[in-house]
């Protein structure tokens, strides 16, 4: 029997944590360049955010002659107002395309008009026709990916959550401290490099369209770890969101079904969006593009609706589809057709009966910051996809995520062997120090009373939701850090877990997680408070306007426990480096 | 919806740790809700307000993962699809090994995947521009390849219960491979060691398949292709 | 109202029957419907005509009117109907041909239950 403070040891080139597409990419790709690659999932390996995802890509193809890689570029960096890594944003529109082959070269195959003509559409904020997509969507991404990760032999470790970033005396990785839920043993990892690839913290909101085990684990541990993050108070909250069942509520409901003819057409007009009243409230804040506007406008107009009284009984709003659109809309999504017929009925279904919708968490914009390689600023730790910040700035082009995954997923990887080539074999350095964190983290094992770790995710949940969500002002938010702060300090350490037994404890796993969840919430809250306007999907109530001087991006580091907020000018960008370090805050 | 019903649910759930327990039991929970509850919002239910020590899976919430698969009254469903009823006895998918309660050790499974060698086989390396699949093949392959995996399907086969076969969804993943364009490995030799010659061709995969596909089908393709010959450009 | 076929809700996959349960386990039991009758007819024949086993006959006077039960009748041409038709399916199916499996069950099932009927009727002398 494994007693607490046993730990197995293990050791890799390169470690990856996460099983969506960006870990899976890079441990292929780090594979490919001879490193030895393990691959850790928290759940099954099909658990994961690429999974759920519409797999739409975005990427210049050359079948649209009006696109080209500038305006794709343009496109990205107006949707992100500025604030992009242009470096980042600019090598996202360079790889996209010969990454989507690469998906084809794995067996995907994208949706066709001709036997050598991608089917393309339009996603949200774009301006071009551009997007690819697959009716197998995520799922098909995720399947091809994982015989490529099987044709090569690489090691995937179910239900192994990475919990910590070891370094040695000298600041490098020495590896990861691991947790095998399925038997609730201890790993470490020596290895020199690891990768962050565990997906975004859209499970910090109340409503939230990805899936339970994106906690945010990655970038809280890369945090922990001495690395720095960035854009951390952007969040990116879809409209166009399920209300109901309870289970599938602030799931995605796709661009199309609200698209209508300007799926295909940058001219023509969505589907309106009713209040209860029956009112075109979109038109108060997008007069121009209308219901067509971008993600944050629509979510946040959609949100003001429902916190001002105007939403429906269940909390959404009324979206009146195209009918006319229901043929294509079948044939590109039937997944998403089959859901509307589910959870809505057979009219809404055929996109002819009005549709409740809700705005919903859907993807972390900000992240570990990387540069081009996806190095941080700790030697041997990577990061990428959602984990990582900087390619989307304030908002995100919908169709976007998939290439940034496949692209710097791959980059990660092919650093990650470069660097583990470079660097000694750690050894057992570092074991002693994870050896220390069991203990810490166990300790929830041995509390006889406290608090169940489901309670406080259930308060962090509706606080972040309330107030650091769509709509922010800065006495909720400074109240929300307090509240965190004193949840960190006051609460944690009397979690308790109800089981002790060791195998699949779901209570001690959401233990582990709500730390990390935390961190993220008090960096996001404090990053908010600093940030004092309102740019893409940040909206500050009491700064409405978007200010030219925020043209500039907030890093968060940790120094001894304190959160540090820096304000910086935007990497790589034609704007000369302000080189405004000024240290603007210091929380907790 | 304001107009759903409320309903009152008796889950019955097995209960089993194998590091501690020798034989499987029966706990009983009663919960409330609304009617459109599925059986996975119950489990979630029972869990944070009930039974904090039960052990259950899921991720997606939506159809997607295919990793909540449970059987329900004896049926295999996923969890988070399935909508709930009055009396449910809800029980992890067979014949797979529990790993604690409701949550089933899926390492065989997945070896089995890895040996089938699902990633085509190709003679020339991809062309660096489209390749060329016909628009309705590329349709049909997409839609073989939503397969989640979810093995509801396995579960319920009935060859899969009485004879040597691997099961339907993965007659329908080398189907997938069959059928594309670029893989040159023997799939339907695959097929034949895989025991697809077991299938009772009774369709039962296809009624319980969570994401509308027909595994049955894949292996009657595959049958055809014994008799008549491959159908694809060689 | 567009003629599209919408994906299938299966949001109620554990009620129900499950089709291809029935018709496996139909086509079994009508297989050995069939064969248990040729075995009992064999036997019946052999005792009637065969003066060796007169003894059997005065042992057994239920066996030779075992033949000519209308209910037999009717399940033995229920069964040799659903067999064949359910196999045939079977066959085509494989060699190509697109069966719905649960409207050619139910089609299998009347078109049987007609030829089981016929028999009943037969005996009532209709």
């Amino acid at each position: 029997m494994a007693t607490a403070s046993d730990i197995f040891l293990e050791h890799a080139d390169v470690v990856v944590a996460g099983s969506g597409a960006a870990g899976m990419r890079a441990a292929i790709a780090a594979h490919d360049a001879g490193a030895n690659v393990v691959l850790l999932a928290k759940g099954p390996r099909r658990a994961n955010h690429t999974r759920m995802s519409g797999g739409r890509y975005n990427v210049v193809s050359g079948l649209n002659p009006a696109d080209g890689n500038d305006a794709f570029f343009r496109d990205t960096i107006d949707s992100g107002v500025g604030i992009n890594n242009h470096e980042l944003t600019r090598i996202l529109v360079d790889e996209a395309l010969a990454r989507a082959y690469d998906l084809e070269e794995y067996g995907l195959a994208w949706d066709r008009t001709e036997a050598d003509k991608y089917y393309m559409s339009m996603t949200g904020g774009g301006t071009y026709v551009r997007t690819l997509g697959s009716i197998d969507e995520g799922i098909g991404i995720t399947e091809v990916m994982l015989h490529q990760m099987h044709k090569r032999g690489i090691r995937i470790c179910d239900f192994h959550m990475l919990t910590d970033v070891i370094r040695d005396g000298g600041g490098c990785v020495a590896g990861g401290l691991v947790i095998d839920l399925s038997k609730g043993v201890w790993r470490f990892f020596s290895a020199p490099t690891v990768i962050i690839a565990t997906g975004g913290t859209s499970q910090l909101y109340e409503t939230s369209s990805g899936p339970t085990i994106n906690t945010g684990d990655g970038i809280a541990i890369a945090l922990r770890a001495g690395a720095e993050l960035v854009d951390v108070e952007f969040m990116q909250f879809i409209p166009i969101s399920f209300v109901y069942p309870q289970g599938a509520r602030g799931y995605t409901l796709t661009e199309p079904a609200h698209y209508g003819p300007r799926h295909f057409d940058p001219n023509a007009e969505a589907a309106q969006l009713l209040n209860v009243k029956g009112e075109r409230f979109v038109l108060k804040h997008d007069p121009l593009r209308k219901e067509g506007s971008t993600r944050d406008v629509l979510a946040r107009a959609i949100m003001l609706e429902i916190l001002e009284g105007r939403g429906t009984p269940e909390g959404g709003v009324y979206m009146v589809p195209d009918p006319a659109v229901f043929d294509a809309f079948l044939r590109e999504r039937p997944i998403y057709v089959k859901r509307l017929l589910e959870n809505y009925g057979e009219p809404q279904a055929r996109l002819q009966a009005p549709i409740q919708v809700m705005p919903s968490a859907l993807y972390t914009l900000g992240g570990v910051r990387i540069d081009r390689w996806c190095r941080t600023c700790v030697p041997g730790l990577l990061a990428a996809g959602e984990a990582a910040g900087g390619v989307h700035g304030a908002n995100r082009l919908g169709g976007s995520s998939m290439p940034d995954i496949q692209v710097f997923g791959r980059r990660a990887g092919m650093a990650a062997a470069d660097d583990a080539k470079a660097a000694r074999a750690p050894g057992d350095a570092g074991l002693e120090q994870a050896r220390a964190r069991v203990a810490e983290l166990t300790a929830p094992m041995q509390r006889a009373d406290g608090v169940r770790p489901t309670e406080v995710k259930r308060r962090v949940q509706k606080l972040m939701w309330d107030h650091v969500g769509l709509v922010r002002t800065a006495n909720r938010l400074e109240e929300s850090l307090r509240a965190f702060t004193d949840l960190r300090e006051n609460v944690m350490p009397r979690l308790k877990v109800t089981n002790k037994s060791r195998v699949l404890n779901r209570e001690w796993m959401e233990s582990l997680e709500l730390a990390n969840l935390l961190d993220l919430a008090q960096a996001m809250a404090a990053t908010s408070i600093e940030r004092k306007e309102t740019r893409g999907a940040f909206y500050r109530t009491d700064f409405p306007e978007t200010d030219p001087d925020w043209t500039a991006n907030l890093w968060v580091r940790r120094e001894s426990g304190r959160v540090l907020v820096e304000k910086h000018a935007v990497a790589g960008s034609a704007t000369p480096a302000t080189a405004e370090a000024a240290r603007v805050a210091a929380a907790s | 919806m304001s107009t759903v019903a409320s309903i009152t649910v008796t889950a019955e759930i097995q209960r089993f740790d194998p590091s501690q327990d020798a034989e499987p039991r029966f706990e009983s929970f009663e919960v409330s809700g609304l009617a459109n509850m599925s059986v996975l919002d119950v489990v979630r239910s029972i869990y944070e307000n009930q039974a904090g020590d039960l052990a259950y899976q899921f991720a997606c919430r939506v159809g997607r993962c295919g990793t909540c698969a449970v059987r329900v009254n004896g049926r295999p469903v996923l969890a988070c699809q399935e909508r709930c009823k009055a009396q449910m006895r809800i029980e992890p998918l067979k014949p797979f090994p529990a790993l604690r309660d409701l949550v089933v050790d899926r390492t065989e499974i997945e070896s089995r995947l890895a040996s089938f060698e699902l990633a085509p086989l190709r003679n020339n390396a991809h062309p660096g521009q489209p390749e060329l699949i016909a628009p309705d093949l590329a349709a049909k392959l997409c839609h073989m390849d939503s397969c989640l995996l979810c093995m509801v399907c396995v579960s319920a086969c009935p060859a899969v219960e009485e004879r040597p076969f691997d099961g339907p969804a993965f007659m329908l993943k080398l189907r997938h491979m069959a059928e594309h364009p670029a893989d040159r490995r023997d799939r339907l030799d695959q097929a034949l060691q895989g025991g697809m010659l077991e299938c009772f061709n009774c369709d039962v995969c296809t009624q319980v398949c969570p994401a509308d596909l027909s595994p049955a089908q894949a292996i009657r393709d595959f049958r055809r292709e014994l008799f008549f010959g491959r159908g694809k450009e060689a | 109202m567009s003629a599209a076929t919408l994906p299938r809700n299966t949001t109620r996959q554990s009620e129900g029957l499950l089709h291809g349960d029935i018709a496996r386990w139909l086509h079994r039991v009508s297989g050995t419907v069939i064969v248990v009758f040729v075995l009992v007819h064999v036997i019946a024949q052999a005792v009637l005509h065969v003066p060796a086993l007169a003894s059997v006959k005065a042992g057994a006077p239920w066996l030779p009117a075992v033949q000519s039960q209308h209910w037999i009748h009717a399940a033995l041409y229920f069964s040799i109907v659903f067999h064949t038709l359910y196999g045939l399916k079977l066959l085509l199916s494989e060699l190509g041909m697109r069966v719905d499996y649960r409207i050619s069950l139910w089609a299998i099932v009347a078109i049987s239950a007609l030829f089981g009927l016929r028999e009943v009727l037969r005996y009532a002398g209709v």
